[in-house]
C-alpha cells in the first residue's frame, strides 16, 4: 500500500499561502483552527525560506503516543487519524507534536479546549465515507474519491507535494539534479542559499 | 431508552412536581389561619415586615464578630449558585430552548467557572460546618443532608459535563436536576422561597407588637 | 523517614530526563567537499541542533506558530507515557503494600494504659473544617488525576475507549475546574496551622528516636511532632508547587510556550504523586494506625492519655492549665447522650 507524506521544498515556496486558504475553505474550518500554516524563516534577510506545514502524518505519531484516551489511529495509507468522539480536548497531542499540527477552537481561562481538529490528508475520518457526520466532524474527503489533498493540488509552485512517498521523493530528486545542473543557474541555488551570507 | 426518559416525560414531571409544589406549599403558609392579635398596636407591621426581609441579609451588629466562616461560606455558595444557574451560557441556552422561548446576555466563560467554583467551595464548606459544629450536628435532620448533597450531586455531574461532548455526562446532570426539582418542594430547599414570609411575618410581629413607652 | 527523603529527591531528580540530552554533534564534512548543501545548514537551524531556538513568521496567529519544529515535545511525550506512568504506577503500588505490612507487622500503634474518657481539646471547629475541605478537595484531585495518568494503560483495557473517554473528560473537567479550589484551601491551612508546625528543640531527638514506631520507648513531643511537621510542610511547599504548576497549565492565555506547559505538567504530575504517595502513609496513621488520634480531627478533642503518650510536652501543659474535661462533660459538648452515672438516668 502507499505511504501517504507531505513534503515542502523550501526553495519554491512564495509564501503566498494558498495551501493555507485551499484547507479552510474546503472544510469550512471555524475561525482560530489553522490545519495548515506557513512559517517564514530569516523573514526578510537573505536566505529567507518559507515552508508550508500542517500535520506530516508521522509513522511514529508523538501525538497518538500521548493521547491519555488513545483517540489516534493510523490507516492503511499511513495517514494519522484521529476519532473526534473519544477526543477530550486535553491538549497534550499539542505539546507533543513537533509541528504544532492540532488546533483547538476554543482558547480561554478554564476553557475546555474543545476536541482537537488537524489536518485529516483529506481523508475525513472514522465515520463513514462521504456521510454528513464525517464532513461536519472532519470535512471532506477527498482521498475516497480518489484524489489527493486540496492543499498541495492548489500549491501555486508546486512547493508543496503529497502524496506516495516514493513518488514525491522522485519528484523532489528530479528537481535537485536539475537545479544542480542548469547551465544558466549553476551555483545561484547553492551559493546564495546558505543561511548565513 | 433512558434518555428519552429523561429528556421526555420525567422532564414534564418533575417540572410539574416543582411548581405544584412550591405553590402549594407557600400558599399553604401564607394563608394559614392565625388568632387575631388583639393588643393595641405599637408600630405598623407593613413596613416592619418589609425591612426585616432586607435587613437579615446581615447578622445582628452584637454577634456579627463571631459569625465568621458560616455567612462567607454562605454568600460564596448562594451567589455562585444564582450566577451559574441563571447567567451561565449552557443553562440560558437550554432554557431559551426548552421552556421560556427567550434568552437574555450571559458570562463569560471564566465568569461560569469562578462563580462554580465558589459554589462548590460555598457548599462544602457549608456542609462541613453543619458535621463539625456540634450543635449544627446534633440539631441537623436527613432532610438537611440529603438537601446539601443532592445539590452538591448536581452541580458535580454539571461540571463533568462542561465539554458538552458526551450525552451520556449531559444526561446524568440533567437526571439528577430532575430528582432534586422533585425532591425540593417537601425538603429544606423550601427555604429558597420561605426566607421571604418568614422574615416578614417576625419582623411584622415585632413592628406592631410592644409597649409605646 | 528514609525513604520520604528518597523519594523526595528522586523526584527533584525526575525532570531531567524528559528533557535532557543535548543536540547530537555536528558532523564532519569529508575532505574534498567543494560546496555544502545549503539544506543541510538550514535544516540543522531548524531543527534547533545547536540549541538555539529558531522563531519564524506566520501568519496564522497563534501561540508558536512561528516554530517550525519543537523538539522537546517528543521527548516529553515517550517521558510521560513510559517513565511517568510507570514510575507511578510503582510507587502507589509500593506506598500501598508498605502500609499493609505496617499494619500486618507493627498493628495499631496503642496507648499504654489505655484510653481514659477524660479529654482535651485540640483542635477548633474552624481548624478542623479546614483540614477536612482540603482532604476531600486533594481526595478528589488525586482520583481525577490519577485516572487521566494511569487511565489508558489500565482502564482502557476494562472499559473501552468510550467509556473511559468518558470517564477521561469527566476527570479533565472536574480536575480543572476544582484544582484552584485546592490552592485556596492550601492558604487557609496555611494560616491555620504554620505557628505550631514550626520545627523546634525535640525535633531531631523524635526524629532519630524514629518517632518511637518501633519498640515500645517513649518518644517526646511537641503540640505536632517532626513527622507531623514534615507532612506539613511537604503539603504546603510542594502543594505551592503543585497549584502554581497548574494554574499555568489550566490558563493557557498568557501565551505559554509548549515547552513551558510541558515541565509545568511534569512538575505538576511529580509533585502530585509525592503528595499521594505519603498521604496514604498520613491517612493511616490518622486512623486506623494509630488509637485515638482520628477522634482529633472529627470531634475537635483527644483523649489525655493519649497527649501524654504522643504529644507529652503538649500533654503537660494541658494538664498545668487544667483543660482536661471529664467523660460527662465531654459528651455534653459533643452534644452525646450520656448516662449519669449515678442514676443511670440518660442525660443530654
Amino acid at each position: 500500500m502507499a505511504r501517504m507524506k507531505f513534503y515542502c521544498d523550501a526553495e519554491r515556496c512564495i509564501e503566498c499561502n494558498a495551501c493555507v486558504t485551499a484547507c479552510k475553505n474546503e472544510h469550512e474550518i471555524p475561525w482560530g483552527v489553522n490545519r495548515r500554516r506557513v512559517v517564514t524563516i530569516k523573514d526578510g534577510e537573505e536566505g529567507e525560506r518559507s515552508l508550508s506545514v500542517a500535520c506530516m502524518h508521522c509513522s511514529d505519531a508523538p501525538c497518538a503516543t500521548v493521547c491519555p484516551v488513545d483517540c489516534f489511529y493510523t490507516t492503511g495509507d499511513g495517514i494519522v487519524l484521529h476519532d473526534k468522539d473519544i477526543c477530550i480536548g486535553c491538549g497534550y497531542c499539542f505539546y507533543a507534536c513537533p509541528f504544532g499540527a492540532p488546533q483547538f477552537p476554543e482558547e480561554a481561562a478554564f476553557a475546555s479546549r474543545g476536541k482537537m481538529d488537524k489536518c485529516t490528508f483529506c481523508a475525513g475520518g472514522p465515520e463513514e465515507d462521504h456521510s454528513s457526520d464525517e464532513t461536519r466532524k472532519y470535512g471532506r474527503n477527498r482521498l475516497a474519491e480518489g484524489k489527493l489533498p486540496l492543499c498541495a493540488e492548489m500549491c501555486s509552485t508546486k512547493a508543496l507535494l503529497s502524496g506516495d512517498a516514493d513518488v514525491i521523493s522522485d519528484i523532489y530528486r528530479k528537481r535537485v539534479i536539475n537545479r544542480g545542473a542548469s547551465a544558466f543557474n549553476w551555483g545561484v541555488n547553492f551559493n546564495n542559499s546558505k543561511i548565513s551570507g | 431508552m433512558i434518555a428519552n426518559l429523561i429528556d421526555g416525560p420525567l422532564w414534564y414531571f418533575s417540572l410539574a412536581v416543582f411548581s405544584l409544589g412550591v405553590l402549594w406549599q407557600l400558599v399553604s403558609i401564607i394563608f394559614a389561619s392565625r388568632k387575631p392579635d388583639l393588643s393595641v398596636a405599637r408600630g405598623a407591621a407593613g413596613p416592619a415586615a418589609l425591612k426585616t426581609v432586607f435587613s437579615r441579609f446581615l447578622p445582628h451588629r452584637e454577634i456579627r464578630p463571631q459569625v465568621g466562616i458560616q455567612y462567607i461560606a454562605g454568600y460564596l455558595f448562594h451567589l455562585g449558585l444564582f450566577a451559574l444557574l441563571f447567567f451561565a451560557a449552557p443553562h440560558v441556552v437550554f432554557l431559551e430552548e426548552n421552556l421560556l422561548g427567550f434568552g437574555w446576555t450571559t458570562m463569560p466563560h471564566w465568569a461560569f467557572i469562578v462563580s462554580a467554583q465558589a459554589a462548590f467551595f460555598g457548599l462544602i464548606i457549608l456542609w462541613l460546618r453543619r458535621m463539625v459544629n456540634p450543635v449544627s450536628r446534633l440539631i441537623s435532620t436527613t432532610d438537611d443532608h440529603v438537601a446539601a448533597i443532592l445539590t452538591f450531586v448536581v452541580m458535580l455531574t454539571g461540571c463533568l459535563a462542561l465539554l458538552e461532548g458526551f450525552e451520556a455526562l449531559r444526561l446524568l446532570h440533567r437526571f439528577t436536576v430532575e430528582l432534586w426539582l422533585i425532591y425540593f418542594p417537601f425538603s429544606a430547599l423550601m427555604h429558597t422561597f420561605t426566607f421571604i414570609p418568614s422574615r416578614a411575618f417576625t419582623g411584622a410581629w415585632f413592628g406592631r407588637r410592644g409597649v409605646d413607652a | 523517614m528514609r525513604f520520604k527523603t528518597l523519594l523526595l529527591l528522586l523526584c527533584l531528580l525526575l525532570p531531567q530526563f524528559a528533557l535532557a540530552d543535548g543536540p547530537p554533534k555536528k558532523p564532519n564534512y569529508p575532505e574534498g567537499v567543494s560546496s555544502i548543501s545549503p539544506g543541510s545548514e538550514l535544516w540543522g537551524a531548524v531543527r534547533q541542533r545547536d540549541g538555539v531556538l529558531l522563531d519564524g513568521v506566520s501568519q496564522v496567529r497563534g501561540v508558536d506558530a512561528g516554530i517550525l519544529i519543537n523538539e522537546q515535545g517528543y521527548r516529553w511525550a515517550r517521558f510521560r507515557v513510559s517513565e511517568l506512568t510507570l514510575y507511578s504506577a510503582w510507587a502507589l503500588a509500593g506506598v500501598l503494600v508498605l502500609i499493609f505490612l505496617i499494619y500486618v507487622i507493627r498493628g495499631k500503634v496503642g496507648i499504654e494504659g489505655g484510653l481514659s474518657g477524660n479529654m482535651v481539646r485540640r483542635f477548633s471547629d474552624y481548624e478542623r473544617i479546614v483540614h477536612w475541605v482540603l482532604a476531600i478537595v486533594f481526595l478528589f484531585l488525586a482520583l481525577s488525576g490519577l485516572i487521566l495518568l494511569l487511565g489508558r494503560p489500565l482502564l482502557i483495557p476494562l472499559f473501552g475507549k468510550e467509556v473511559f473517554s468518558l470517564m477521561a473528560s469527566a476527570s479533565k473537567e472536574g480536575h480543572n475546574l476544582v484544582g484552584p479550589l485546592f490552592l485556596v484551601s492550601l492558604l487557609m491551612m496555611i494560616f491555620s496551622f504554620v505557628r505550631r508546625n514550626i520545627y523546634e528543640k525535640g525535633d531531631l531527638t523524635w526524629l532519630l528516636k524514629g518517632g518511637g514506631f518501633i519498640g515500645k520507648d517513649h518518644v517526646s513531643g511537641g503540640f505536632f511532632n517532626m513527622g507531623e511537621k514534615t507532612w506539613y510542610w511537604m503539603v504546603i511547599l510542594i502543594g505551592l508547587v503543585i497549584s502554581v504548576s497548574g494554574l499555568i497549565l489550566v490558563m493557557p492565555i498568557f501565551g505559554q510556550g509548549r515547552i513551558i506547559m510541558e515541565i509545568a505538567h511534569v512538575i505538576h504530575v511529580i509533585g502530585a504523586l509525592a503528595l499521594i504517595v505519603v498521604s496514604i502513609g498520613h491517612m493511616y496513621m490518622g486512623s486506623i494506625g494509630t488509637e485515638g488520634t482520628l477522634e482529633g480531627m472529627k470531634t475537635g478533642y483527644v483523649d489525655i492519655n493519649w497527649a501524654d503518650a504522643h504529644h507529652d510536652r503538649w500533654g503537660r501543659e494541658c494538664h498545668e492549665k487544667d483543660l482536661i474535661v471529664s467523660a460527662e462533660e465531654y459528651a455534653r459538648l459533643v452534644g452525646k447522650p450520656s448516662v449519669d452515672e449515678a442514676d443511670g438516668r440518660e442525660t443530654t
